[in-house]
């Protein structure tokens, strides 16, 4: 644990910390482009000179490249380490192009921070600025390589980080080219990475181009619902229009990086076909008129067909606030059934090996990216949950060995290839991570697991709250819709945020629907309430390994004044809410219903042992809950 | 004079391998091999007081020494041809006159620290040197000089001669095992040094031609011998110096280290061109500060050239007369280093191109005082660049500034160069 001196800051760090990063441990801001904490150092653009007054090493020195050592006594305020940063960033202007006005990074571009912040007022250099031409990089990445300052970030991330080979550095001197070798779309699915890592604008997001100032953006901490992993996002949204995704930094799941599914997937929440309004029998209502119909039709099926006819259906995709109410709806509405999965062959290929994932059975992607040897057996992580791929190189670049278990599964690194699970030696490992998506289990992973205590094990589940869905099935004995209808007494089914197949509702007389999404289901309904998509609500998800993150609201639900007709806005009526807006979490929708059927008012979803995820913060790691 | 590198030259022809070998050539390696340890003859170099002929001047004997001993694992020798440095081609005309020296050499110093494969890295121009250094490997080989088993002690050691894709940065020792391995070619971080982490993560010892070459000599005739052959008590040996510019014969010598700049000029090179007059010179290749008739008499030795404020580099030695405009060579130089930056870093990628736009502005009249202030605060922050490309290249540049400042003022005020009129 070196102790150091810095600013007359004394700061004591663990070994082999940087003198930056200890400067930054005691908010001591230092300067730095090419130094990322994913990427690590490089010594490349020499902005965060520092003077060495004693130590080890003496004079102006990058303090992005020394460890921080016993003794060291450091100044970010010497003039001549101010007058080199100053230097840097006027080496750096005087090719970058003053086009902050029409770029989209202006506003957060480190660069155009530092400018202002190094005290480069004053242009000395009155020759021609270099320029490049630019490429097409397919339809989600701007490539603008004048802006470029050489940071060397993004070929270390897409080449070495990444394991991407069809984008690079060219040339040499001052016609350095960071690009592909022909024009074309960037074939590595976490290409979109670029755009969070470049320091300035040579890469930023297509399909948010020009729509938005840093100032403008609604934003909150979030999480992506689009596999299990659950990386830790920040969405960005405007005039209630999703326009893009961030990712952000959460060191137990996805450190710093998401994958392109995740970050370019607005299509949905923005969809000018999203159903919006409530509707009885395909008639626009209000949510009152909505609650009443709903309630007198559960009245009216139970009246028909007696109790047990109704089936409460909730999803893996369904947050877990909405999920937790899902069984007292069940018991007031006398139910037959409280199902979490549609069809029997979700509910058959997660449940069981949910059951696997004992206390700390499970393998965070920390635990992936830790690892030193690691069996992929029977999954494609590259399709299933890319993200865990990308871990999967992190522990290879560590010097972790890779298997795979039969042949056919490409992965972004080196694979040893083994035809039986037995093959691969677990025992030599130190802490080995076993990844499998949700399948049934062969009898082999069962004995392994029991051989080996020390394997952990990352499954990869279909949806965002799988793992939350699967505790709830087991522990109120839920089963598939599928199994529930095979009696033939359903007649009525309350679908929350559940994909179930129009077939599996033939000759059921009673439907009603809450989801975000157009869905087979919401267009068999007769009743049907709007639902808030993730980005618009608070809510929770349990990922693939038991930890339960919290994902704050975005923004406002509505239909994007970009979707609008010009005869509808600017509006013209005085309303309170703006077109669109009715559709609720989905929790307060049942709360209500709850209500109506003669239920308590439940104004807090999370009750009893669920009490203390009450105050999850939403910038946290998360909590590992498996003890619920 | 006495030769050691030369002393095998045929003229206008490169020496055979026939009459290297009965001229005492490949004596010092059967010495070595039958009689000799490792670290005897690690010693007998460190003895010498031989320090590294490429440019920086480090003792070549406690550079190998810092190779760890027990340690498992491959370890390289990479002897540097890359010679790409203006005004240097002394490695060029030795290699086009005796590859075997070298070649002696090396296997010498791969017994020494215990190298089983060496590399040659050699400048892309340098076809003939290279088809020298070939031809020369494959008699020694066939000779059982090179290879498995040498002359039956049972060391083995082989070379591969690797032609380089020619850039100035390739001369950077780290940037040189980048290239080597088939990367990029943009120097490293230090720590960990080559000698710890080198060429594909194994300890790796980078020699300049002329040092590895010089081994044999320093074997076969002992350290003394060697140091004694310097012209000064505290220079060891001789050094390749190759002259060009406004002196009547250019060329490149061997002479003993410690002779006077001016010696060097009115001896060998016999003075200057009829007509012209000792303006300054170059001292050590591009990359140093320049020297004017004041330093007629500093030693040519390391030490000596570094305390007259500039550096013996690879002894090229580029004269100017009194006709040549200081603005317009530096001018010349930096553009040199400006192209040759690998564009890793920001002061060199963008401040030489910086310096070269302001030197311009000085020589064609559109200069002013703040274009001296300019150069000097690029003279003194470019030294924190990553490598010492940037800073080397500033070299010239803080010796214009230094004793040319007079000629850089004339062109602001005159808004003309004045050795142009």
């Amino acid at each position: 644990m070196p102790k150091l001196i810095i600013d007359n800051i004394a700061v004591e760090v663990a070994d082999g910390v940087t003198v930056l990063e200890a400067a930054q441990s005691v908010d001591i801001p230092i300067p730095h482009f090419c130094w990322h904490p994913a990427l690590g150092k490089a010594g490349a653009c020499r902005v965060c000179a520092v003077r060495m007054m004693e130590g080890p090493v003496k004079g102006i020195q990058m303090s992005c490249m020394l460890p921080a050592q016993d003794g060291m006594v450091v100044s970010t305020t010497d003039p001549e380490a101010v007058t080199m940063r100053r230097n840097v960033i006027e080496w750096l202007m005087i090719n970058h192009p003053h086009d902050c006005p029409v770029c989209d990074e202006g506003g957060e571009c480190q660069l155009q921070d530092y400018t202002i912040a190094g005290g480069h007022g004053i242009r000395r250099y009155d020759g021609k600025k270099r320029t490049h031409i630019n490429q097409d990089l397919g339809p989600y990445i701007q490539h603008e390589m004048n802006r470029c300052i050489q940071c060397y970030r993004c070929v270390r991330f897409y080449q070495e980080y990444a394991g991407g080979t069809d984008f690079g550095v060219m040339g040499s001197a001052g016609r350095v080219y960071f690009g592909r070798f022909r024009e074309g779309q960037l074939e590595s699915p976490f290409s979109g990475n670029l755009v969070d890592i470049c320091p300035t604008g040579v890469f930023t997001d297509k399909t948010a181009r020009f729509r938005a100032r840093y100032w403008d953006y609604d934003m909150a901490p979030s999480v992506c619902p689009g596999c299990s992993l659950g990386c830790n996002t920040t969405p960005v949204a405007r005039y209630r229009e999703l326009l893009k995704s961030i990712a952000r930094r959460n060191e137990a799941v996805n450190s710093w990086f998401i994958c392109d599914r995740g970050r370019f997937a607005n299509g949905e929440v923005n969809d000018p076909q999203r159903p919006r309004t409530p509707l009885i029998d395909g008639v626009e209502s209000s949510r009152n008129e909505a609650l009443k119909a709903l309630l007198f039709r559960i009245a009216q099926t139970e009246e028909r067909y007696g109790t047990g006819s109704i089936a409460i259906v909730g999803s893996s995709r369904l947050s877990l606030e909405a999920a937790l109410l899902l069984p007292t709806l069940a018991e007031l509405t006398s139910s037959g059934a409280l199902c979490y999965f549609a069809s029997e062959e979700e509910s058959g290929r997660t449940l069981p090996l949910f059951q696997l994932l004992t206390a700390g059975r499970s393998a965070s992607q920390r635990d992936v990216r830790e690892s030193d040897c690691i069996v992929v057996y029977g999954c494609d992580p590259l399709q299933d949950a890319p993200m865990l791929a990308l871990a999967i190189r992190q522990a290879w670049r560590n010097g972790a060995t890779v298997y795979t278990v039969g042949d056919g599964i490409s992965l972004p690194c080196d694979v040893t290839t083994v035809d039986r699970l037995d093959a691969v030696p677990l025992s030599d490992a130190k802490n080995p991570v076993l990844i499998r998506s949700a399948a049934d289990i062969p009898d082999q992973l069962a004995t392994t697991l029991h051989q080996h205590d020390h394997l952990k094990l990352a499954v990869l589940f279909p949806a965002a709250n799988s793992y939350g869905a699967s505790k709830l099935a087991l522990k109120h004995l839920g089963v598939s819709f599928e199994q529930a209808i095979s009696s033939g007494d359903i007649k009525g089914v309350i679908s929350v945020e559940a994909d179930i197949p129009q077939k599996l509702l033939e000759g059921i007389p009673f439907v009603a629907a809450l989801d975000w999404r157009m869905t087979e289901t919401v267009q068999a309904a007769q009743i049907f309430f709007p639902t808030t998509a993730w980005v618009e609500m608070k809510g929770t998800f349990i990922n693939h390994e038991g930890r339960v993150q919290r994902f704050n609201k975005v923004m406002n639900p509505g239909v994007p004044i970009r979707g609008l007709d010009p005869a509808v806005h600017p509006p013209h009526i005085h309303r309170t809410a703006p077109p669109g807006g009715e559709p609720q979490p989905a929790w307060q929708i049942l709360a209500a219903v709850i209500e109506g059927l003669g239920g308590e008012l439940i104004t807090e979803p999370f009750t009893g042992e669920w009490e203390r995820l009450r105050g999850l913060d939403a910038e946290c790691e998360g909590v590992i809950i498996n003890d619920i | 004079m006495e030769q050691i590198l030369f002393r095998h030259n045929k003229p206008e022809r490169c020496v055979t391998f026939a009459e290297y070998k009965s001229e005492g050539g490949f004596a010092a390696l059967k010495k070595a091999l039958a009689g000799m340890s490792p670290d005897e003859v690690q010693q007998a170099v460190m003895d010498s007081g031989i320090r590294g002929r490429g440019g920086a001047g480090f003792p070549t004997g406690k550079k190998w020494s810092f190779v760890p001993r027990n340690l498992t694992g491959p370890r390289w020798l990479i002897c540097n041809c890359d010679e790409m440095e203006p005004g240097t081609y002394k490695d060029r005309i030795l290699l086009e006159a005796n590859p075997y020296s070298l070649i002696e050499g090396m296997v010498l110093a791969c017994y020494a620290i215990g190298v089983r494969h060496s590399f040659i890295f050699i400048r892309r121009g340098y076809e003939q040197a290279a088809t020298n250094l070939r031809r020369a490997i494959a008699e020694a080989t066939a000779e059982g000089l090179l290879g498995e088993n040498i002359l039956g002690s049972g060391f083995s050691c082989d070379i591969d001669v690797h032609v380089s894709a020619g850039r100035y940065i390739c001369g950077e020792e780290t940037a040189l095992m980048n290239a080597l391995e088939g990367k990029r070619a943009n120097p490293r971080a230090k720590p960990p040094f080559p000698a710890i982490k080198g060429l594909w993560g194994g300890p790796t010892v980078v020699n300049n031609v002329e040092s590895l070459a010089n081994v044999p000599y320093i074997i076969a005739q002992g350290a003394q011998w060697f140091k004694e052959t310097a012209a000064t008590p505290e220079a060891a040996g001789m050094k390749l110096f190759c002259v060009s510019g406004h002196v009547a014969n250019p060329a490149c010598f061997e002479l003993p280290l410690g002779m006077s700049l001016g010696e060097i000029i009115d001896g060998p090179c016999g003075g200057m061109r009829p007509g012209s007059s000792f303006k300054a010179c170059l001292p050590g290749g591009a990359s140093t500060p320049y020297f004017t008739a004041d330093h007629w008499g500093v030693p040519m030795d390391f030490d000596p050239v570094a305390k007259a404020g500039s550096r013996l580099g690879t002894g090229g030695i580029v004269v100017f007369d009194q006709q040549t405009c200081m603005v317009a060579a530096t001018l010349n130089l930096v553009r040199f280093y400006a192209r040759e930056s690998c564009g890793w870093c920001t002061p060199c990628r963008e401040g030489l191109p910086f310096v070269v736009h302001t030197l311009e502005q000085i020589e064609s009249g559109n200069g002013s005082e703040e274009h001296i202030a300019i150069l000097k605060e690029h003279v003194k922050y470019l030294n924190y660049a990553f490598c010492a490309l940037a800073p080397g290249a500033m070299g010239p540049v803080d010796g214009l500034l230094k004793h040319f400042e007079d000629e850089i003022l004339e062109h602001i005020k005159t808004g003309n160069c004045p050795c142009r009129n």
